[in-house]
């Protein structure tokens, strides 16, 4: 009798395991895919000084010499999708409570740790692209107050005056800075996209930009395979021909906009391993 | 029939012990509710659900001047209750900390449940985000968010406020954003004759009030509309022909905003003296005064001030003196004395 009701339940266990085997499909089977963000100033990797150093490592377009003190900006909405139809979304969502907060990245240049993303529940296959969000968008502001790398009093960079998050921050100095100081500081912000009604012009502008950047291999994510997209961020062509002595203090949606547009071009595949 | 069985007993007194739970009437006094002459509210409860907690711990902190930088200024300073929570009449603009001013007059916080931007400028697009301008401005409270959430985390009875209300002695500015969000959300302005009068609630207006609620619509209405008397819009009125303060187009950055501010409700407009965006005017007549002969033309004055003959609203003195006489049938005496806003 015993050893019937044994292998009765070893024979429930069994099929019960593979039953549940068998329901799921290769593609509902999930690892990690890797993306770091690695931030360069041209030709040069990135290197900060404290902000009000004279000392200027690098030189933009117009030949003017400039060094960084602060560089920070968002990602967000990361996707990933392959060759086969595999897709992966990174889960969003916004929170007061900070360990709820999901899919919003800061990534800053002062912080090593925070160069590298770890997406986890990514389907098994191949991924040959990336896309991403720079910013913070709409769905992200209107939801109210928010924590983690959302709290202002945690670090975030939001604009009191014009609800929203500041999505790309640049400070440095220059001596070609028209400013007492010598300094700069470049934010781009802005999420309010609303089409001018027949006869007026634009109001708002909308700074958040998403990219799209071709992964140049099919990366392949698997119970043993954890790829690594290396994305390098350059600095100068955020810049772009920004000339210090007449600009060094954007912090309006419309003054960041030619910027927002550079942010476009700022971002590529290194490589990916 | 006597019931003598002990298990019939117990039911009956099970039956008696739901009833009179059920009858019992629920304690409403935190609970948000919808006026029925109202729009539907904007603000996003399922992210931040009013409790009786979080209410408290947001009254305690609007009326705590910890949240300035030196312990001198509370929200209360230039939002009082006896002024429908708006500032005091001998305030044209805030008075902030080491008695700077600030370049505004501090509006009415009524009903801001139903607004989906915020200020003159409307530059704030949802209420949580609403103190912070107070608590960081340099000429209101001067404190930093992060320096506040510290003050709070080290004081004695806060973190277990915090734990109360949100389940988490972790002091962080979003629950603090939310407490203050909770206590303003139930600020709703909703008992003044008008509106026991519209929604047939045996309230009578007089025949004075009746015929200035007539002229109101015919005059005023194309603005002021609706049941909160905004049509949440931003319009230049016509107060100046150069502007020191470009208003809305601070945030739109666009020139044809220039010298447009946002409609204000009228609601409790009786209490609220000074009148626009920079307090400019002390009484009612000296407002309806502007309307009528005081609009001034600039690129961006408001179509609806353009009269055919002349700018402005025409209006005679019977005319005014009925529509102030309707205003001050949106004064809602229940909401100032309602002790539940009340510091303590």
């Amino acid at each position: 009798m015993n050893k019937i009701k044994y292998i009765l339940l070893v024979s429930i266990f069994a099929l019960t395991m593979s039953c549940g085997e068998d329901d799921t499909p290769q593609a509902e089977r999930f690892g990690e895919f890797v993306v770091e963000f690695d931030n360069i100033v041209g030709t040069k990797q990135m290197s900060l000084k404290t902000a009000g150093s004279t000392d200027y490592n690098f030189e933009n377009n117009q030949g003017q010499n400039f060094n960084l003190s602060t560089f920070r900006y968002y990602i967000s909405k990361i996707k990933l999708s392959g060759p086969n139809g595999e897709v992966y979304e990174d889960e969003m969502k916004v929170d007061a409570n900070a360990a709820n907060v999901k899919g919003y990245y800061l990534i800053q240049e002062s912080e090593p740790s925070s160069s590298e993303i770890s997406l986890n529940n990514v389907p098994y296959g191949e991924y040959d692209k990336i896309i991403f969000t720079v910013g913070i968008e709409e769905d992200g502001v209107v939801e109210g107050a928010a924590g983690g790398v959302l709290d202002p009093a945690e670090g975030a960079w939001f604009w009191n005056w014009n609800s929203g998050y500041i999505g790309f921050g640049i400070e440095g100095a220059s001596s070609a800075s028209g400013d007492a100081n010598k300094g700069f500081s470049i934010h781009i912000g802005g999420w309010k996209d609303i089409a001018p009604a027949a006869g007026e012009t634009q109001r708002f502008f909308n700074n958040v930009k998403t990219i799209t950047l071709n992964l140049g291999v099919n990366a392949k994510v698997s119970a043993t395979q954890k790829p690594q997209a290396h994305i390098v961020t350059d600095a100068l062509k955020v810049l772009g021909d920004i000339n210090f002595q007449d600009t060094y203090g954007v912090h309006s949606p419309l003054a960041g906009k030619p910027f927002a547009e550079n942010i476009t071009t700022a971002f590529a595949v290194d490589h990916v391993h | 029939m006597i019931i003598a069985h002990p298990v019939l007993w117990v039911c009956l007194f099970c039956l008696t012990a739901c009833s009179s739970e059920g009858d019992s009437p629920r304690d409403l006094t935190y609970e948000f509710k919808k006026p029925s002459n109202f729009p539907e509210p904007t603000y996003t409860f399922d992210n931040n659900t009013i409790t009786k907690e979080g209410f408290l711990l947001g009254r305690k902190l609007f009326f705590d001047p910890k949240l300035s930088r030196d312990g001198s200024v509370s929200c209360n300073n230039c939002h009082q209750q006896s002024k429908a929570f708006a500032d005091s009449e001998q305030h044209p603009v805030s008075v902030g900390i080491d008695d700077l001013l600030g370049i505004r007059n501090a509006p009415s916080l009524t009903n801001l449940a139903f607004f989906k931007e915020f200020f003159w400028d409307g530059g704030v697009t949802h209420l949580d985000f609403v103190p912070i301008n107070a608590i960081e401005s340099e000429v209101e409270m001067d404190e930093d968010l992060a320096n506040l959430v510290r003050k709070l985390k080290n004081d004695s009875e806060y973190p277990e406020l915090f734990l109360q209300a949100f389940g988490t002695e972790e002091v962080t500015s979003p629950y603090i954003l939310h407490s203050l969000s909770q206590f303003t959300l139930m600020m709703v302005s909703s008992n003044s004759a008008y509106d026991k009068y519209v929604r047939n609630e045996g309230q009578i207006l007089s025949e004075t009030e009746i015929a200035g609620l007539e002229l109101f619509k015919q005059k005023c209405s194309s603005c002021h509309s609706g049941e909160l008397f905004t049509d949440f819009t931003y319009r230049n009125n016509g107060l100046d022909s150069e502007f020191t303060d470009t208003g809305r187009a601070r945030i739109t950055e666009s020139r044809q905003d220039e010298g447009k501010f946002r409609v204000p409700s009228l609601r409790n407009v009786e209490l609220t003296s000074p009148y626009m965006h920079d307090g400019r005017f002390k009484t009612l007549e000296a407002v309806l005064d502007h309307y009528s002969e005081g609009v001034v033309i600039s690129p961006t004055l408001d179509e609806e001030l353009k009269g055919n003959t002349s700018l402005g609203i025409s209006m005679n003195e019977d005319e005014k003196s009925k529509i102030i006489a309707f205003l001050r049938t949106l004064t809602d005496r229940e909401f100032i004395s309602d002790s539940k806003f009340h510091n303590r």
